[in-house]
């Protein structure tokens, strides 16, 4: 899945020619690819609450049960949660969730919880279910897998700009080869035999986001804040889109000035315009709005 | 708890030594951990590529337990040379402050200082945070055990001092860093690589960004102007600054081996007197071989 790169300079992204390394809006000449997973408009489904998340390690697991079944209603547009599972996974399925495990801000695991009993509410055996982060290549149920599950919080990182629903996927290659031009070709990690169509559900969570960084790894809960969200959406690029943009709000209003993320998280924008593997433009992302509205940020 | 994997054995690689087993009431675990450039991911992800962009070897990883069972961890890098070093804490810094190693900063639950070929970070762990006089008391512990020599790249300190914004200068090799902290293209045009150093700084008045690269040589150098000029700026005409699409400007100038741009100046005239400041620092400074 070769691409031809081409050689945009600031100064084109000025002029408008392309702006999707900048974070502004999308335009990268895009050429063709076989990874064709993009759709016309993609749904995701903001959902928030006030008091989901007090604190980074301090989740309401009742009401992120409530909350996810309320977003799967929406984005799949069942009459129940149950239904929405059985809607994307069947019972022959071999299933990973693929969490993250970053010991500063993991996936809560009331979150993974949820996401287990849904696929086990669709039917699958409890042998054919595996939850991992860093060993899913190790992993045997991951190895035969036939549907996936994303999940992880949404935090700034040093390298990527953002660690993203796409940046998950990077312990699905090892040694890492994707570190390049500021991990700008995450997208192909979706293209790998282990990978390639098999995503049924990305939960982006935005309970306790990361705004800022420390140095190049740590971390300080000063720069997270209780959103209280659930992005859900089986567009990994779109629900990182609209992740990236609450980040992006978010450090507008603290620092009192449009600070850009450094680097700036262009592997989004490039994962669908260079590799066509979802919606990363606004104008084509069909977002619903949730429960709690204030401080949405978008 | 410190992650997984691949790591070798601190103990056995002697990576411990300096680092004191006690410090006022802290105890340095007997279990270390040692990552390097390959195992690196296995710590950090991702991340590990900002310290690879440097002359990195191998980080030790050990836990400090104090007052109340209150457990700390310290990082120290080997990042192989002085230069280096003070590159990795430049990144990301934000302030900094002096009096322990070259320089360190204390931001949150972490504290950071770069000595000699080291970068030393302490942290606090989420949910049982040490007190600031605490990773104080040990970061300066630490420091007493390390090479005391801290001078700064030469380049970073050829940079002129007049509308210098404080602690905005970053020391660095590669176009990866360049484009972390000031975006400029995809290609390489300035044809940086493991041996080129660079600095980039930002200026008042508004917000512009002084970048000097030093290559190996003089041919070396001539060719990432040319590059930069044909790829960013073939609109130059001369040595005249250029106007571009932001209203901001751009200069352009080489000097033996060194590359000098400058970026986003709020007028032709701050431009041109920027760059021809560092030209003549870059003269004045030939001796020290910058």
């Amino acid at each position: 899945m070769s691409q031809e790169r081409s050689s945009l300079t600031r100064r084109d992204f000025m002029r408008g020619v392309g702006s999707v390394a900048l974070g502004v809006a999308a335009g990268f000449p895009a050429p063709a690819s076989a990874n064709t997973a993009q759709t016309d408009t993609s749904r995701v489904v903001l959902i928030r609450n006030p008091d989901v998340a007090l604190g980074v390690r301090d989740t309401d697991g009742v009401l992120v049960q409530q909350m996810l079944d309320d977003a799967m209603v929406a984005l799949f547009r069942q009459d129940d949660a149950s239904e929405c599972w059985r809607q994307i996974i069947r019972p022959d399925d071999v299933v990973g969730i693929k969490t993250n495990g970053w010991r500063f801000l993991p996936t809560p695991p009331e979150v993974e919880q949820v996401l287990r009993r849904g696929v086990l509410q669709a039917g699958v055996p409890e042998g054919n279910v595996a939850m991992e982060d860093q060993r899913v290549l190790r992993n045997e149920v991951f190895r035969r897998s036939t549907a996936l599950i994303n999940t992880r919080p949404m935090r700034t990182h040093s390298w990527s700009g953002v660690g993203s629903l796409l940046k998950n996927y990077i312990t699905f290659s090892h040694p890492p080869d994707y570190h390049a031009d500021a991990c700008a070709s995450l997208a192909e990690l979706w293209d790998l035999p282990i990978t390639r169509g098999k995503t049924r559900l990305n939960v982006l969570v935005m309970l306790t986001p990361q705004f800022h960084n420390i140095g190049p790894h740590h971390f300080d809960p000063s720069y997270t804040w209780p959103y209280g969200g659930l992005i859900v959406s089986t567009d990994p690029v779109a629900a990182d889109a609209v992740g990236l943009q609450i980040i992006q709000r978010k450090r507008r209003l603290v620092f009192g000035e449009d600070r850009p993320l450094q680097p700036t998280a262009h592997h989004i924008a490039l994962a669908d315009t260079e590799y066509r593997l979802g919606n990363a433009d606004m104008s084509r992302i069909d977002l619903v709005r949730l429960g709690w509205e204030e401080n949405s940020l978008i | 708890m410190l992650g997984c994997g691949s790591q070798d054995s601190a103990s056995s690689m002697g990576t411990l030594g300096p680092l004191p087993h006690q410090i006022d009431g802290w105890t340095r675990s007997d279990f270390a951990q040692t990552y390097n450039r390959q195992t690196i991911f296995d710590y950090i992800n991702g991340a590990g590529e900002v310290y690879r962009s440097y002359a990195f070897g191998h980080v030790t990883v050990v836990a400090y337990t104090g007052p109340e069972n209150i457990a700390v961890t310290v990082e120290l890098f080997d990042m192989g040379n002085p230069s280096d070093a003070y590159g990795v804490f430049s990144y990301g810094r934000e302030r900094e402050e002096t009096g322990i190693g070259g320089g360190y900063e204390h931001r949150g639950g972490v504290l950071c200082f770069w000595q000699n070929r080291f970068y030393v970070c302490i942290a606090s762990e989420p949910g049982a945070a040490a007190s600031d006089q605490a990773l104080v008391d040990i970061a300066r512990a630490i420091s007493e055990g390390l090479p005391a020599e801290s001078d700064r790249p030469n380049l970073v300190r050829l940079l002129p001092a007049e509308g210098l914004v404080p602690f905005s200068e970053r020391f660095f090799h590669l176009q990866q860093t360049l484009n972390y902290h000031y975006y400029v293209a995809r290609e390489n045009l300035l044809k940086l690589n493991v041996r080129t150093t660079a600095v980039l700084a930002r200026y008042r008045p508004g917000a512009a960004y002084l970048l000097i690269v030093s290559y190996e040589n003089e041919s070396a150098a001539a060719d990432a102007w040319l590059s930069f000029r044909d790829g960013y700026v073939p609109d130059a005409e001369g040595s005249r600054a250029v106007a571009t699409e932001n209203g901001k400007f751009v200069a352009l100038r080489t000097y033996s081996r060194f590359v000098v741009v400058v970026f986003d100046a709020e007028s032709e005239a701050q431009a041109e007197q920027l760059a021809q400041a560092a030209l003549d620092r870059l003269a004045e400074s030939m001796d020290w071989g910058a």
